[in-house]
């Protein structure tokens, strides 16, 4: 034993010392790292449903969504949702009324498509198509002026797939019994 | 070999000391050199059999297609003057090889690439495609084939399939996209005689698969081409493609749009063919050809990309070394005999 | 402990930045120097995270260098380039959080950077605590100039701005290729060549 510690006691001294070390930080900064996660989708809130102040976590039909505030009324939904893109996974957020009718924003919180093409559906003026879309009709991909009124998204030029990507995601996250979930969980 | 001589004169003399012993000149074989075989004469017969593509893409290009070649010749010759000139080579322009770089260059790019992708292209095909091996030889890729991966990538929007298609240019043919993307993403199938004659939109050389054809033959029977290579790439595309059309015979990409449409013909002929970057054998070029057959195919069929024989000549160049041992030639008089134990 | 032959503090930093510079003469910390090279801010994260994991490591393991068991040391090593790692990327993760999502794994990483082991193997274990520190600072500053150049080359042709400023005219063609992979490995094959051909002809001239 006297052995074994002659030769292990330095790598037990710096183990014990250089744990304290890392504990101290984790709990200086754990609160810190948690606020910035949760801040992220939080933040984009107001941005994504007119009228919000502030939004917290809700789980509705097993899903984890955001309820946008404005004091303590819900005046819309921030939905999650991820799908395959052109080069890795995209994940978004969706932003909808309180009936779950209508898009009010979309925002592009993860995607690696391809610089200068794919990755211009993270651009504000592309994403702006998306509001006040009527859901119902599924979202399509045209490569012409989208007609007023309809549930046509314009494609990005030279990135069809990736737009098309953005569609997918929306069209699948929201599926009718879902928006109905939102709707009756908005009423309660 | 002219510094072996030397060493071997000079042994000779300081070994015979007082009487100098008359020069051994012993070279390894071949000892029967054909003095037309040289790079100039195929490099002039590769320009020769891209005359009817060159003649066709700037018939139905017009001044596009003739700016596009001459930026890229232009590139190219220029990039080698500087690589040799930096390695402190004798220039080697005369020997054409940077020249049907660039015309081959030239000719794989669409009709509205801005000025500097041919000029980058140019540098980086001899830069990085030859320079950085050694020069003419040397290169484990198609020099052409490496700066237009290049730039295809550096520049998606330029190249990519958009780049193709324009409304309000005096040319006909580009008012519709390239016949693959026609093919792959609105399902229009185009006509055949169009596409065998070259009338469509698509990369300034590949549209016409008469001119490829023509072109293509000549090299053949002058042998500056090896027709192991495209027959082999030719017929593998044909059966994957029979098979294809027999199992999905409403699919609009059909067997004359695989064979004529896209940049098979072209490339089968005048880039899988350089014998630089392909095997010596003929087992080693029939295996070479399969393997950009199924690759193109299969990029064609299942990737995001309409088209796909210049990746396919690009992977199956990285694995030329690879055959050239694997289908190792026997040896004049068979195999050595295996040494007695 | 320090024998004579050993290089002193001034030699250990001078030599860290272009003598033995440990991207372009030592061939290491590869992975950052590709992965994380296509802005200047993202590379000089790196560089910054990097040196302050080297710094430390290095100086703690000149600390206890005397006490130091010969064949505990690669383990010893670990352990203190990982604790230091590991405070490194929670704090970038608290107080840059935007930056530790672009950097991703690589933070992390650092733990296996050759750099790193590499230096207290050389010089922490064997020299004085001054000449440790003057050491991993003389090597974070050459891997910092290495991440700079590779990425100012990087940005500027892939998106003609420089720590996200715009350099480069509006109507610059962005490479895209330069921000992808391909583009670290040829931007560091090109710098590579440049380095050694001025050290060929500095050596040239030297005889």
């Amino acid at each position: 034993m006297i052995r074994y510690l002659a030769q292990a006691w330095l790598v037990i001294l710096l183990g014990l010392c250089f744990g304290a070390a890392l504990a101290g930080m984790q709990m200086l900064v754990a609160d810190r790292i948690a606020e910035n996660k949760l801040n992220e989708t939080l933040a984009q809130i107001p941005v994504l449903v007119p009228g919000a102040e502030r939004g917290e976590p809700a789980t509705v039909g097993e899903r984890t969504v955001y309820r946008a505030l404005q004091g303590d009324r819900i005046v819309g939904w921030v939905v999650p949702a991820g799908g395959l893109g052109f080069g890795d996974r995209i994940e978004l957020l969706v932003g909808l009324d309180a009936q779950a009718a209508t898009l009010t924003g979309l925002y592009v919180l993860e995607q690696k498509e391809t610089p200068g093409l794919g990755n211009k559906i993270g651009d504000e003026t592309w994403r702006d198509q998306f509001q006040g879309k009527r859901l119902g009709t599924p979202l399509t991909v045209v490569k012409r002026d989208p007609a007023p009124d309809s549930a046509e998204i314009r494609a990005i030029t030279g990135a069809t797939i990736s737009s098309q990507a953005v569609c997918t995601i929306v069209n699948q996250a929201l599926t009718d019994e879902f928006r109905a979930a939102l709707a009756a969980a908005a009423q309660e | 070999m002219h510094d072996e001589f030397r060493t071997l004169e000079a042994t000779a003399e300081s070994a015979g000391g007082a009487a100098p012993m008359p020069a051994l000149r012993v070279a390894p074989s071949p000892h029967i050199a054909d003095p037309s075989l040289t790079t100039a004469r195929m490099m002039i017969d590769v320009l020769i059999g891209l005359a009817p593509v060159i003649a066709m893409s700037v018939w139905v290009f017009r001044w596009y297609a003739v700016l596009q070649i001459v930026i890229a010749t232009l590139s190219c010759l220029a990039a080698e003057a500087l690589a040799t000139s930096m390695r402190r080579r004798a220039l080697t322009l005369g020997d054409f090889s940077a020249a049907v770089t660039g015309v081959i260059l030239g000719l794989s790019l669409p009709w509205s690439a801005p000025w500097y992708v041919g000029v980058i292209a140019g540098f980086i095909a001899i830069g990085l495609g030859k320079a950085v091996f050694g020069g003419l030889g040397y290169n484990v890729f198609n020099p052409a084939m490496v700066g237009r991966a290049f730039v295809m990538i550096a520049f998606p929007g330029a190249l990519g399939a958009a780049a193709y298609q324009a409304q309000g240019v005096a040319l006909h043919v580009v008012t519709e996209a390239t016949p693959l993307t026609l093919a792959k993403q609105s399902a229009i199938a185009t006509d055949w005689w169009p596409l065998f004659l070259g009338t469509v939109n698509g990369s300034l050389g590949e549209t016409s698969a008469l001119a490829c054809l023509l072109g293509g033959l000549w090299l053949c029977l002058r042998r500056t081409a090896s027709w192991e290579i495209p027959a082999s790439i030719v017929g593998t595309v044909a059966v994957l493609a029979g098979i294809g059309q027999l199992v999905r015979p409403d699919s609009p990409m059909t067997l004359a749009h695989h064979l004529l449409g896209g940049a098979l013909l072209f490339g089968a002929f005048f880039i899988a063919t350089d014998p630089v970057t392909s095997p010596l054998t003929f087992r080693g070029k029939v295996v070479f050809g399969i393997g950009i057959g199924v690759l193109v195919w299969l990029i064609r069929t299942f990737s995001g990309y309409p088209e796909g024989v210049m990746f396919a000549v690009l992977v199956m160049n990285a694995v030329t070394p690879l055959l050239n041992r694997w289908v190792y030639p026997d040896p004049l008089g068979g195999p050595a005999p295996a040494p007695k134990s | 402990m320090a024998s004579l032959d050993q290089p002193t503090a001034l030699e250990r930093f001078i030599n860290g930045i272009l003598p033995e510079n440990p991207v372009y003469r030592q061939l290491l910390g590869m992975c950052p120097t590709l992965a994380v090279t296509n802005s200047m801010q993202a590379a000089m994260t790196m560089a910054g995270a990097t040196a302050f994991v080297l710094i430390s490591a290095n100086t703690i393991t000149s600390l206890i260098r005397n006490v130091l068991k010969p064949h505990l040391r690669i383990l010893v090593f670990t352990l203190t380039i990982a604790t230091f790692v590991t405070i490194a990327d929670r704090f970038l993760a608290a107080y840059m959080y935007e930056m530790s999502k672009q950097l991703g794994p690589y933070v992390p990483l650092i733990i296996v950077n050759c750099v790193i082991v590499g230096r207290c193997e050389v010089c922490g274990s064997r020299q004085p605590v001054h000449v440790a520190f003057s050491d991993g600072v003389g090597q974070s500053i050459g891997f910092a100039l290495a991440l700079a150049s590779i990425a100012s080359v990087r940005e500027l042709l892939g998106s003609g701005t420089w720590f996200g400023l715009p350099v480069l005219p509006a109507s610059w063609p962005a490479w895209v290729i330069m921000l992808l992979p391909p583009g670290a490995f040829l931007t560091l094959g090109a710098l590579m060549g440049v380095v050694n051909w001025y050290q060929a002809r500095r050596a040239a001239t030297a005889k």
